[in-house]
C-alpha cells in the first residue's frame, strides 16, 4: 500500500522536477542570493559583511530618493491613465460587431506587439529637437523650441505618455474579455429600465469587471518597476537625474558604477514592493485548487 | 450600418469617435516608422516633412545588413526565441500535467510558490542571476540567454487551466490499457490541449523576441545580440541619421506584427488567463 503511494507520487515528482530544477537555480536561488550581496561590501580584495550598511547608505542618497519618488509617480500616473482609458474604450466598443471590435482591439496593441525597445526608438525619433516631429509641430503652433525630453518640468510626464501608449493595449484586451463575459440579459434588463449606456457603465460594468481592474492594477505596478528601455532610449535617467527610476539606478549601480551591493539592496527593496503589491493576488490565482478537491 | 449609427446614443457616438481617432493616432507612431525607414537621411530632415514617402530608398536597410551583422541578429533572434520556446513547452507541459492530474506529496504548496513568482520580474534580480550566469560561465553564449526565460512558470500556470478541462475518463482509459505516465501524456492528453500549446507557443516567442535587458547584459560581443539588442544600439551611435536607425526598429518589429496579425486569437487568449481565474 504505501509502496504503491510512493509510486504515484514519484511520477508526479518526475513530470515536476526538470520546470522545478531551472526554476530553483534562476528563481529562487537569485532571491536568497539577493538578499545575502545586498548585505556585504564587495571590492577588489575582499568581500566583507556589513549588515544593513548599503540600505542605510541608499535612504541617504538623493538620486536614490529620486528615483523612488520618479518610480511612484510614474506607476501612479500611468496605472490609473492606462486603465482608464482602456475601461472608457471598451466600454465604448464592447457592444458594437465583432468586425469593429477586433479592429479597435489591434489598432491598440500593436503598440505593445513591436515591443517597447521599438516603441522608445520611434519615440525617440518623433521626439529629437532636429528632426522629430512633434518638436516642429510645436514651434509650428507657435511654442517655440521646447526640448521635451531635456527639460525637467516635462520629461516624467513624457515618459509617463510614452508608457501608457505602449501598455494601453493589454489593459484593453482584457477589459472587452471580461465585459463579453457579462451576460446580455443583463444590459437588457438595465436597457427596459431606462437606464443610459453611461449609467449603465457606472452601476453596473465597473462593479462586475472588479477582478479584472484588480489583476491589471497588479501587473502595470509591477510593468512600471521593471521599466527600463524606454528610460534608456529615451533620457538615460537624465536630465540630471530627473527621469532616473529605480529600475535604471539598480542597472546603473550594477553595470555603470560597479556598486554591485547597493544593486542588490535596490533589488530587494523593489521584491519587498513587488511582493506587498502582489499578495493579494496570489490567492485569486491559485483560487482554482479548492474546488477541485472535493472530486478526489 | 448607417441605421446603426443613428440609433446609437449621442454620448455613445462621440466616445465611439474619439476612439477611432485614437485608434488612428496609435496607428501613427508605425506608420511614421516604416515610412521613415525609407527616407534619405537629406530627408529626415526636411521640414515640414514628407508626410507621404516620395522616394523609395532602400539604402538605410543597405546599410544596417552590410554595416552591422544584422542577419547574425536575425538568426540570434529566431534561434533563443524558438530554443526557450520548445524548452517552455516541454517543461511547463510537463508540470501543469502533474499539477492538473497527478497526486504527490506537497503538490499544493510546490504549485503556489510556483504561482508566487508570476508576478516578479526577474529583472528585479538581475545581480545574482548574472553571478550565477557568469559562474556558469554562459556570459555571452545563447544558453545564459535562455535559461532565466526558462525559469518563468508563467506556462506551467496557462496549461494547467487546460489540462483541468480533460476529463480523468481519458487518462482512465489509457491506464486500463496498460499504457504508462508518459505515454498517457503525451499520446492522450496532449493533443486535446493544442490550443494552449499554441497560446504559449506565440507569447512566450514573442515576449523572448522583445527581450531586452537580459539579452543586452549577456550579448558581451557585437555577434552575440539579438535584433532588439542590436537595434537599440544603434541609437547609441554618434550616427545622426534616424532614417538608418528606424530601418533597424522596422526590422526588429515586422516580424511580430506578422505573427500577432497571424495568430490573434491565440494572443487573447493567453493574455487573458490571469485574470479570468478572478
Amino acid at each position: 500500500m504505501r509502496n504503491s503511494t510512493l509510486k504515484k507520487s514519484l511520477s508526479g515528482y518526475l513530470f515536476v522536477l526538470p520546470q522545478f530544477l531551472v526554476f530553483a537555480v534562476f528563481t529562487i536561488y537569485p532571491i536568497f542570493e539577493g538578499f545575502r550581496i545586498s548585505l556585504y561590501q564587495t571590492d577588489a580584495v575582499r568581500n566583507s559583511f556589513v549588515g544593513l550598511k548599503n540600505y542605510v547608505d541608499l535612504f541617504a542618497d538623493p538620486v536614490f530618493l529620486r528615483s523612488v519618488w520618479n518610480t511612484l509617480f510614474l506607476t501612479a500616473v500611468v496605472t490609473v491613465v492606462s486603465l482608464f482609458i482602456g475601461l472608457t474604450v471598451s466600454i465604448g466598443v464592447f457592444d458594437k460587431s465583432g468586425a469593429y471590435i477586433s479592429f479597435i482591439r489591434t489598432c491598440y496593441y500593436l503598440p505593445v506587439v513591436v515591443s517597447t525597445v521599438v516603441m522608445a526608438m520611434i519615440w525617440s525619433f518623433l521626439l529629437n529637437p532636429a528632426s522629430g516631429l512633434i518638436p516642429y509641430l510645436m514651434r509650428n503652433m507657435g511654442m517655440g523650441n521646447v526640448n521635451l525630453l531635456g527639460d525637467k518640468r516635462y520629461v516624467l510626464w513624457i515618459i509617463a505618455i510614452v508608457t501608457i501608449v505602449a501598455s494601453l493595449g493589454t489593459c484593453m484586451i482584457m477589459y472587452i474579455a471580461a465585459l463579453a463575459g457579462i451576460s446580455r440579459e443583463m444590459f437588457e434588463a438595465a436597457e427596459i429600465d431606462g437606464a443610459t449606456k453611461f449609467q449603465r457603465a457606472i452601476y453596473l460594468i465597473i462593479p462586475l469587471v472588479k477582478p479584472t481592474t484588480l489583476y491589471l492594477t497588479v501587473t502595470q505596478v509591477i510593468n512600471m518597476l521593471k521599466l527600463f528601455v524606454i528610460v534608456q532610449l529615451l533620457t538615460d535617467g537624465g536630465p540630471n537625474n530627473a527621469s532616473m527610476t529605480m529600475m535604471y539606478y539598480l542597472y546603473r549601480n550594477a553595470f555603470k558604477y560597479d556598486k554591485v551591493n547597493t544593486a542588490a539592496a535596490i533589488g530587494v527593496l523593489m521584491f519587498l514592493f513587488a511582493l506587498i503589491i502582489t499578495l493579494p493576488q496570489f490567492r485569486t490565482l491559485a483560487g482554482i485548487e479548492p474546488k477541485k478537491k472535493a472530486k478526489n | 450600418m448607417l441605421k446603426r449609427i443613428r440609433h446609437m446614443e449621442k454620448p455613445d457616438l462621440i466616445l465611439n469617435i474619439i476612439i477611432l481617432l485614437g485608434a488612428v493616432l496609435n496607428l501613427f507612431p508605425l506608420y511614421w516608422l516604416i515610412t521613415s525607414s525609407f527616407k534619405t537621411s537629406a530627408a529626415i530632415y526636411k521640414m515640414p516633412p514628407d508626410w507621404f514617402p516620395t522616394t523609395f530608398n532602400i539604402g538605410n536597410y543597405r546599410d544596417l545588413f552590410v554595416g552591422q551583422p544584422a542577419f547574425r541578429w536575425a538568426f540570434n533572434s529566431i534561434l533563443v526565441s524558438t530554443v526557450s520556446t520548445v524548452l517552455v513547452i516541454v517543461f511547463s507541459s510537463l508540470a501543469a500535467y502533474s499539477f492538473s492530474k497527478l497526486q504527490f506529496k506537497g503538490k499544493n504548496a510546490l504549485y503556489m510558490v510556483f504561482i508566487c513568482s508570476l508576478m516578479l520580474p526577474k529583472e528585479i534580480f538581475i545581480v545574482p542571476l548574472f553571478k550565477i550566469v557568469q559562474a556558469l560561465e554562459w556570459s555571452d553564449t545563447y544558453m545564459g540567454m535562455i535559461a532565466p526565460t526558462v525559469a518563468s512558470c508563467f506556462g506551467v500556470f496557462l496549461l494547467k487551466g487546460f489540462f483541468d478541462t480533460v476529463p480523468d475518463s481519458i487518462r482512465e482509459s489509457g491506464k486500463i490499457d496498460g499504457a504508462s505516465e508518459l505515454t498517457i501524456f503525451t499520446k492522450l492528453v496532449l493533443p486535446i490541449v493544442k490550443p494552449g500549446l499554441g497560446a504559449l507557443f506565440i507569447l512566450n516567442f514573442v515576449n523572448v523576441w522583445n527581450d531586452y535587458l537580459w539579452q543586452m547584459l549577456m550579448a558581451r560581443t557585437k555577434n552575440m545580440r539579438t535584433l532588439m539588442v542590436g537595434t537599440a544600439s544603434l541609437m547609441q551611435e554618434i550616427n545622426p541619421n534616424f532614417a538608418y536607425k528606424m530601418a533597424g526598429a522596422t526590422v526588429a518589429c515586422v516580424p511580430m506584427l506578422v505573427v500577432f496579425l497571424l495568430f490573434q486569437r491565440y494572443f487573447t487568449a493567453g493574455i487573458t488567463v490571469g485574470a479570468e481565474k478572478g
